[in-house]
């Protein structure tokens, strides 16, 4: 037998009723449903049901973010050891990073269970599986030299602010873990905008070497006052194929357009993802991205002119698109709204970019501020479909 | 002839489909008329135990419509009258007679129907104990004896795994079924719509120039509820009756014969069934008797009366009600899974959605059983439930309705067109029960409209 299915067998009886763990049960079951699922079968009409579960739903999203954890410690390690002038050497590079990332997805894991769980056994309800994917997104869009005491503290706000407290997965209108960063970023801006915070520096390092620039290419593209922005990122070092892979610094695993568009593609392909959401978001990044450079006219500001598609190469445009945006239930439900849910958050995205200087980065509070419209969306698509629809009550 | 292309459904790819084989199980010592299936019905015993009956000897009708008769399926002595939870009569039990001896009804001829007054010819199916065969939409009750439907649809298909082949059960029966349209016709004024699945029942040479309607699509396109929602606008025309094919034989038989019929075609599928096939068996018959020698062993079966979809899990020790089809074995498999199965790519898990290997390589069909496969979570939106939807209802938003006690807002998304399929519940990842909650829905709501 299995020794993990022998080691729960062994100790259920402590979790029955009577046993001197009782209370725990539903901890008990939670923790036994990761390993082995549940042996109930249908008591209802249809008979048969589905192979498909919310476990194996979100799990799908996490198999879509390894790929970003595995270039998220390369990346930490690697613009570490540029800023440190020192040759990026493989396995030194993996350390550092590792070093880094390790502990923020420890605590992130750790404090956002114990969140779920509390809840979970209060309301006497199975944890749900969605905690593990914002859990798993969350520190992907942290700088990497976030204290853990404000990763923890971040991951507790998405956790019962941005979820619990409307009652868990499914009922939560706004997406937990962008929930969790925006707090973050409002409540300690030192530690989460400007350029210092997105390199890692190795012990004993107090700057990065002079010929490193630690400026994000969206800072400078907020900067750039003349010329082209391209001819500035191509000063700073990064050409367009550094940032296509993502390979300069900025937020742990969101940098790589590259990923993420693998990532969307796989999400699509299984089902999990819808691509309305992601087609609307493309269309409101370069729909709104070619309208201002039409109307802005030459000579305008450089950010105004930038080629439309260079939007989606820098920042965290490309992972929201792929990775928050496609969030079912902060989404609206309905196949139209779920367009121009998406259009406006692309646009929003860059309009925020474009326009407001003190946010470098506009993806994460549209998608927020559109989180909170998917309702309206869907009651006015769904106005137009009843309206089709003839009534039986006369 | 009018084609339809019905939109969404899902064809589930169970194993277990009924050969075209059509065997007769030994006859039983003991029938049943099954009232407790029926959830329609409110009945009141006109037997105790120890009355000797004859076949179409009134057993028991409804409290509140005297027209819904239930006839003893056999001649012989009631051994016991069964009752469910609170008092519900569950069934009365019949041992039968070495000779069966079986009340006489007027026999009706071509002649006779053309001549009958229509009231009189429902009047007769009422006594005959078959009124409940016909069902009236949007609640798929039986339809008030006076009523003038808008239409009646006959449906000759079902597409839900197992329904008798219309190759296997209309086989010498054709001249039956010719009658029964003309009976439906006499009775209600109008032509029948006479429908069939592309590539069922159209493929016979002979029901092909009967046909009004050939319905092509995944599950449940055969369902007149989904010919109604895309053929019939307007709201009036959607009271219209419904017939199952085998059905309408069984009251053609009756008129005919003057005698109530004591034989139908059902199929025996599911995973649970060795080999699965079609039988031809008395009504009433025991469960445990029609699935004998037919089951798989090591496992412990549900016997689901019906369908896999909609069927209703049933007692081994019960018997098959008058309207039943159908009975499917189904594995229980009450166990948990493998060690992290959840995570494999899933080769041989059959799901709707696309997130298992399956997918890309489907197999013919899977061994599904009755596990849950999930716990109960939340509504995450995944609009599954809208995509197979027949009718364009958007479940994930109505049962919300339900819920919340909206009945006017359920109404409006398209609640009484819901056709019951039940893929709303089958498709869903968080277990939830949809199918159950519009169903109440719908009763709840008729229930106020009496």
């Amino acid at each position: 037998m299995n020794p993990v299915r022998r080691f729960f067998d062994t100790h259920r009886h402590h979790f029955e009723p009577g046993g001197r763990l009782a209370r725990f049960g539903f901890l008990y079951e939670n923790i036994e449903s990761v390993f082995f699922a549940p042996a109930a079968v249908t008591a209802a009409a249809p008979q048969v049901r589905d192979t498909l579960d919310v476990k194996r739903y979100m799990f799908l999203v996490i198999v879509a973010l390894v790929p970003h954890y595995a270039f998220g410690v390369f990346n930490v390690g690697y613009q570490a050891h540029r800023a440190a002038g020192l040759p990026p050497e493989f396995g030194s590079v993996i350390a550092v990073g590792l070093k880094a990332v390790v502990p923020m997805v420890v605590v992130t894991y750790a404090v956002g269970y114990f969140w779920e769980a509390l809840f979970a056994t209060v309301r006497k309800h199975e944890i749900s599986e969605g905690l593990f994917v914002s859990c798993a997104l969350f520190p992907l869009t942290l700088p990497p030299t976030q204290p853990l005491w404000q990763v923890a503290l971040g991951i507790s706000f998405g956790i019962v602010i941005g979820k619990e407290i409307f009652g868990g997965t499914g009922r939560n209108f706004l997406n937990p873990a962008l929930t969790g960063r925006a707090f973050l970023y409002f409540a300690y801006p030192a530690q989460t905008s400007g350029d210092a915070v997105w390199t890692l520096l190795l012990p004993g390092r107090a700057a990065p070497v002079d010929a490193f620039t630690a400026a994000t290419p969206l800072s400078l593209a907020a900067l750039t006052e003349s010329g082209g922005i391209p001819q500035a990122w191509a000063e700073a070092g990064y050409d367009l194929w550094t940032l296509f892979l993502g390979l300069y610094p900025d937020a742990i695993g969101a940098s790589s357009t590259l990923l993420c568009l693998v990532g969307a593609l796989f999400l699509i392909t299984v089902g999990v993802a819808d691509w309305r959401i992601i087609a609307g978001d493309l269309l409101g990044v370069l729909g709104t991205a070619a309208a201002i450079r039409l109307l802005a006219g030459p000579g305008a500001a450089p950010y105004l002119l930038l080629d439309p598609w260079l939007h989606l190469l820098v920042g965290g445009a490309a992972f929201g698109i792929a990775y928050m945006t496609t969030d079912p239930v902060s989404a609206p439900a309905l196949p139209r709204a779920r367009v121009a849910y998406g259009f406006f958050i692309g646009a929003l995205t860059v309009l925020i970019r474009v326009f407001n200087p003190a946010f470098p980065e506009g993806i994460g509070i549209a998608i927020l501020f559109m989180n909170c419209f998917a309702p309206l969306l869907d009651d006015l698509e769904l106005r137009r479909r009843l309206k089709r629809r003839l009534s039986h009550v006369r | 002839m009018d084609r339809l292309h019905a939109k969404n459904g899902f064809t589930l790819r169970i194993g277990g489909r009924p050969a075209a084989t059509l065997d007769t199980p030994a006859a039983p010592r003991r029938v049943a008329a099954v009232a407790g299936r029926l959830p329609f019905l409110k009945p009141r015993l006109a037997v105790k135990p120890g009355d000797r009956v004859k076949i179409g000897s009134l057993l028991f009708a409804d409290k509140r419509r005297p027209e819904l008769r239930f006839l003893s399926p056999g001649g012989g002595c009631v051994s016991a009258v069964n009752f469910g939870p609170r008092r519900r009569l569950q069934e009365v039990v019949i041992d039968l007679d070495e000779e069966e001896e079986a009340e006489e009804f007027p026999r009706l001829d071509e002649a006779d129907l053309q001549a009958i007054d229509p009231a009189e010819l429902g009047r007769r199916i009422v006594a005959g104990g078959l009124w409940s065969l016909i069902r009236e939409l949007p609640f798929r009750e039986p339809p008030a004896l006076d009523r003038r439907p808008p239409a009646v649809v006959v449906f000759l298909d079902n597409l839900e795994p197992f329904h008798p082949d219309p190759r296997v059960y209309l086989a010498g029966r054709l001249e039956r079924l010719r009658f029964g349209l003309r009976v439906l016709e006499r009775l209600t004024g109008r032509p029948p719509v006479v429908t069939a699945c592309a590539g069922g029942a159209e493929t016979i040479a002979e029901v092909a120039p009967l046909l009004s309607c050939v319905v092509a699509g995944r599950y449940p396109a055969h369902d007149p509820g989904v010919l109604l929602y895309r053929r019939l606008g307007r709201p009036e025309e959607r009271a219209a009756w419904m017939v199952a094919g085998p059905d309408l034989l069984l009251i053609a038989e009756f008129l005919q014969e003057g005698r109530h019929p004591t034989r139908r075609v059902i199929a025996l599928g599911g995973p649970g069934a060795s080999p699965p096939g079609h039988l031809e068996v008395r009504l009433g018959a025991p469960l445990a008797e029609l699935a004998a020698g037919r089951e798989v062993s090591g496992e412990p079966l549900r016997y689901v009366a019906g369908g896999v979809l909609t069927g209703t899990a049933a007692s081994a020790d019960s018997f098959l009600a008058l309207p039943e089809e159908a009975l499917t074995l189904l594995p229980e498999g009450a166990r948990p899974g493998g060690f992290l199965e959840w995570m494999l790519p899933g080769r041989r898990k059959p799901s709707y959605s696309r997130a298992f290997l399956s997918s890309w390589h489907p197999a013919a069909s899977y061994p599904m059983d009755c596990n849950r496969h999930g716990g109960i979570r939340a509504c995450i939106q995944c609009a599954f439930c809208a995509r197979v939807c027949p009718v364009d209802i958007l479940p994930q938003l109505t049962y919300k309705a339900v819920l919340a006690g909206e009945t006017e807002e359920a109404l409006a998304h398209g609640l009484l067109d819901c056709v019951e399929c039940g893929l709303c519940s089958l498709v869903c990842p968080s277990k939830i029960e949809l199918l159950q909650a519009l169903r109440q829905a719908k009763e709840a709501f008729r229930a106020e409209m009496d």
